[in-house]
């Protein structure tokens, strides 16, 4: 009894030191800002830490530090709907780009337009401001962007007697069929599409641009509509276009393995910059890269996770620095794009890549001349599940017209759904506020 | 009442207590919660905003056709399952009904699908169903085209898209059915069987007059356990065919998670979760009624 009596003061005595030691150090005054980022490669992982470091040894001195926490990117969305419905959001976050209009919608993320100077912004691709703009206000920012390229195999189009275009180009429609054609007849399987990944996301991301080119819109933004915008006769048309590629077999509608084209079962392969490393590191020198075949006019895909500073932050000074630190050429941009291989979203930062000036680096900055965000609408969500959707079917041989137009049903529902509920709760229709598109995006149309 | 039973009544309140207040906190609350959310316009995302809309949302789902559609798909998956599942489960449950060791492990057999975890399975069967592509198919494909039937593209066809699931669920599911038939066979009188076998009945007399009858609480069971999980669906067409083709395969499940996490419309969620919670409960409480359990 004794010896439990004596253990258990110790224990006391324990207890009581430790929360004054926490108390002491609490009283130093760090102020620690919550930041999430969603769980992506391995390197990445490691590089978003690495920079969260440096970030908390630069600020020792003023009293700044950030605890970051990661979650798995397949429910990172969720994750962040369900701390913002608790009122929980961290201080700053990442979000992938598409979700910003949404956020912002709910009034959900801080204005950033003091965080940058003019310079400053005027150093950020065009494609980054543009993603993180919503109604001529900046929110979101992010330390690279995305590239989507149609890569080659120099070896097999030379076997099929296939000529790659000269660099900057991309072929038109009806050379990238020719193309098919002639690897079909070869005997080699032409392109991968990647019909079986499981997110939504990349069909929306990766055919966004078949739409685009074709003269098409997937909604029109400023007025909150789909109906005769999603099912229009050019996007018809275009998805007919894009149909036929596996209506002759030159792309797997069923695919199995997730890279047939660094396996070399394909000539060609529709992806995005996350691939570059790999498909180097199988091909070499037999790798090319050019920008996506063309209907009416180039266009491309961009757009990728960026960071925002919650409205409701209490941190906010310290959030800010976060923003600044993580999207900064030295300290944020250039350890991440060294880690995942992606696009610089700064112009400064492209100095510290001398891959740049090479296949496949090179294709895709000039493609990002082209390139546009996925539309900042707060119903993305919808129209993203209901386009993918229509992909996949289309793919599979539904009727284009009939399919896109149940899919424009099914979003415009939606829209007016919710347009009407604003109206009710509030009295006005939601979505008001003439919308300042960021020029130079749509500028370089 | 006795002072004892007094005493012991007023004291089991404070047994009850811990699990009142779980089922409180973890069941009760929550349900309340979606009741009164579905009365409202609620953003996910800013659930404070949330404004008085009546019926609003339960008027709005049951006009909406994609409900309907997933309605539709999950009740017909339901009219699937059930009776083949039962009678496969009992099928199987009576094959193994023996003695000898060597058909226990049968037992582990048809049970291990119920443990391996539904998105594994799901990509296994993927692969199984896999449609032909030049001279890659999937081992369904392969053995039909073997006897001289020509393949299909199982999952993307709408017409076989939501059956090619339920092969699936079955194949994957009707270990549990039969495990708990396997355990009411085993309270099936001996002595009435053998007196049956005596009076010269055969095995499908002494089946549909011995063991049937005897059968009866646990057929209750399983189809009630069998009707409402399969009210659940949700993994399979979530990862093998997302709800297409053409929305063939959408489930009530999936319905509910894409307004809440796509659409972010809290309310909108809860009125499909209640309207769930309805028909699921009616559902039940049908079968009860036309099903009496026997008391014993």
């Amino acid at each position: 009894m004794q010896v439990r009596a004596r253990s258990q003061k110790k224990l006391r005595v324990f207890a009581l030191s430790v929360s004054l030691i926490c108390w002491a150090v609490s009283s130093q005054a760090v102020t620690v800002a919550r930041v999430w980022s969603h769980q992506g490669q391995e390197a990445e992982n490691r590089a978003v830490l690495e920079i969260a470091k440096a970030f908390n040894a630069a600020h020792r001195d003023c009293g700044w530090a950030v605890e970051l926490t990661f979650f798995p990117d397949f429910q990172y969305t969720e994750k962040l709907a369900v701390a913002a419905a608790a009122r929980d959001l961290p201080d700053a976050f990442d979000l992938d780009g598409p979700l910003v209009a949404r956020f912002v919608g709910a009034g959900l993320l801080a204005e950033m337009g003091g965080v940058f100077s003019r310079d400053e912004l005027a150093d950020f691709l065009p494609t980054i401001v543009a993603q993180g703009t919503i109604d001529g206000r900046l929110y979101a920012l992010g330390s690279f962007d995305s590239a989507l390229v149609l890569y080659y195999d120099r070896e097999m189009f030379s076997r099929a007697g296939v000529e790659a275009p000269v660099d900057a180009r991309g072929w038109t429609w009806a050379e990238f069929v020719a193309a098919c054609e002639k690897l079909k007849t070869a005997g080699i399987e032409p392109v991968s599409l990647h019909m079986n990944e499981s997110a939504d996301e990349w069909f929306t991301y990766a055919f966004s641009p078949v739409v685009w080119s074709g003269g098409g819109e997937l909604i029109d933004v400023e007025a909150a509509r789909v109906r005769g915008v999603l099912a229009s006769e050019q996007n018809v048309r275009s998805l007919q276009t894009w149909q036929e590629l596996f209506v002759h077999g030159f792309a797997a509608t069923d695919p199995v393995e997730p890279d047939p084209f660094g396996q070399g079962k394909t000539a060609m392969d529709w992806s995005g910059h996350w691939m570059a490393r790999s498909h180097l590191a199988a091909k070499g020198k037999k790798l090319g890269a050019m920008p996506l075949p063309v209907i009416e006019k180039p266009a491309a895909a961009c757009g990728s996770w960026c960071w925002a500073v919650s409205a409701r932050t209490e941190k906010r000074q310290v959030a800010e620095a976060w923003l600044r630190w993580v999207t900064d050429s030295k300290t944020g941009v250039a350890p991440m794009v060294r880690a995942n291989g992606a696009v610089p979203s700064r112009k400064s930062a492209f100095a510290e890549f001398p891959e740049y000036a090479e296949v496949p680096y090179r294709v895709f900055k000039t493609q990002s001349e082209t390139a546009r965000p996925r539309p900042r609408t707060a119903f993305y969500a919808t129209l993203t599940r209901s386009f993918a959707a229509a992909l996949r079917d289309i793919s599979r041989g539904a009727d284009v017209a009939a399919r896109l137009k149940k899919a424009e049903e099914e979003v415009q529902r939606v829209i007016e759904r919710k347009e009407g509920e604003g109206r009710r709760a509030k009295g006005h229709g939601a979505g008001d506020g003439a919308s300042v598109v960021p020029t130079a995006v749509e500028g370089g149309l | 009442m006795t002072a004892w039973q007094r005493s012991f009544s007023r004291r089991s309140v404070w047994f009850l207590m811990p699990a009142l207040v779980l089922l409180g906190v973890f069941v009760v609350w929550p349900l309340v919660r979606a009741a009164w959310w579905s009365f409202h316009d609620v953003d996910l995302l800013a659930p404070e905003r949330a404004g008085f809309v009546g019926g609003g949302n339960y008027s709005d789902l049951l006009s909406d056709p994609r409900f309907r559609r997933a309605f539709f798909n999950t009740a017909l998956f339901a009219v699937l399952i059930v009776p083949l599942q039962t009678a496969a489960a009992l099928g199987l449950a009576l094959l193994i009904n023996r003695k000898e060791r060597a058909w226990r492990w049968l037992r582990v057999v048809f049970f291990l699908p119920v443990v391996v975890s539904l998105p594994v399975l799901a990509v296994v069967w993927s692969l199984l169903y896999r449609p032909v592509q030049g001279d890659e198919m999937g081992l369904v494909n392969a053995a039909l085209t073997w006897i001289g039937i020509e393949g299909r593209a199982w999952l993307r066809d709408p017409q076989t898209a939501l059956p090619a699931l339920a092969v699936m669920s079955i194949w994957q599911g009707v270990g549990l059915q039969m495990m708990v038939f396997l355990a009411g066979l085993q309270g099936v009188s001996r002595e009435q069987l053998e007196a049956a076998a005596i009076d010269g009945a055969g095995a499908w007399q002494r089946l549909r007059h011995v063991v049937l009858p005897a059968l009866r609480n646990t057929r209750v069971f399983v189809v009630t356990v069998t009707t409402i999980l399969s009210f659940r669906l949700f993994v399979q067409p979530y990862l093998m065919t997302r709800g297409g083709p053409d929305d063939r395969t959408l489930s009530l499940v999936q319905y509910i998670y894409e307004e809440t996490f796509l659409n972010l419309d809290l309310g909108r969620a809860s009125a499909g979760a209640v309207l769930f919670l309805v028909w699921v409960g009616m559902l039940t409480w049908l079968q009860r009624v036309f099903f009496k359990e026997e008391k014993s």
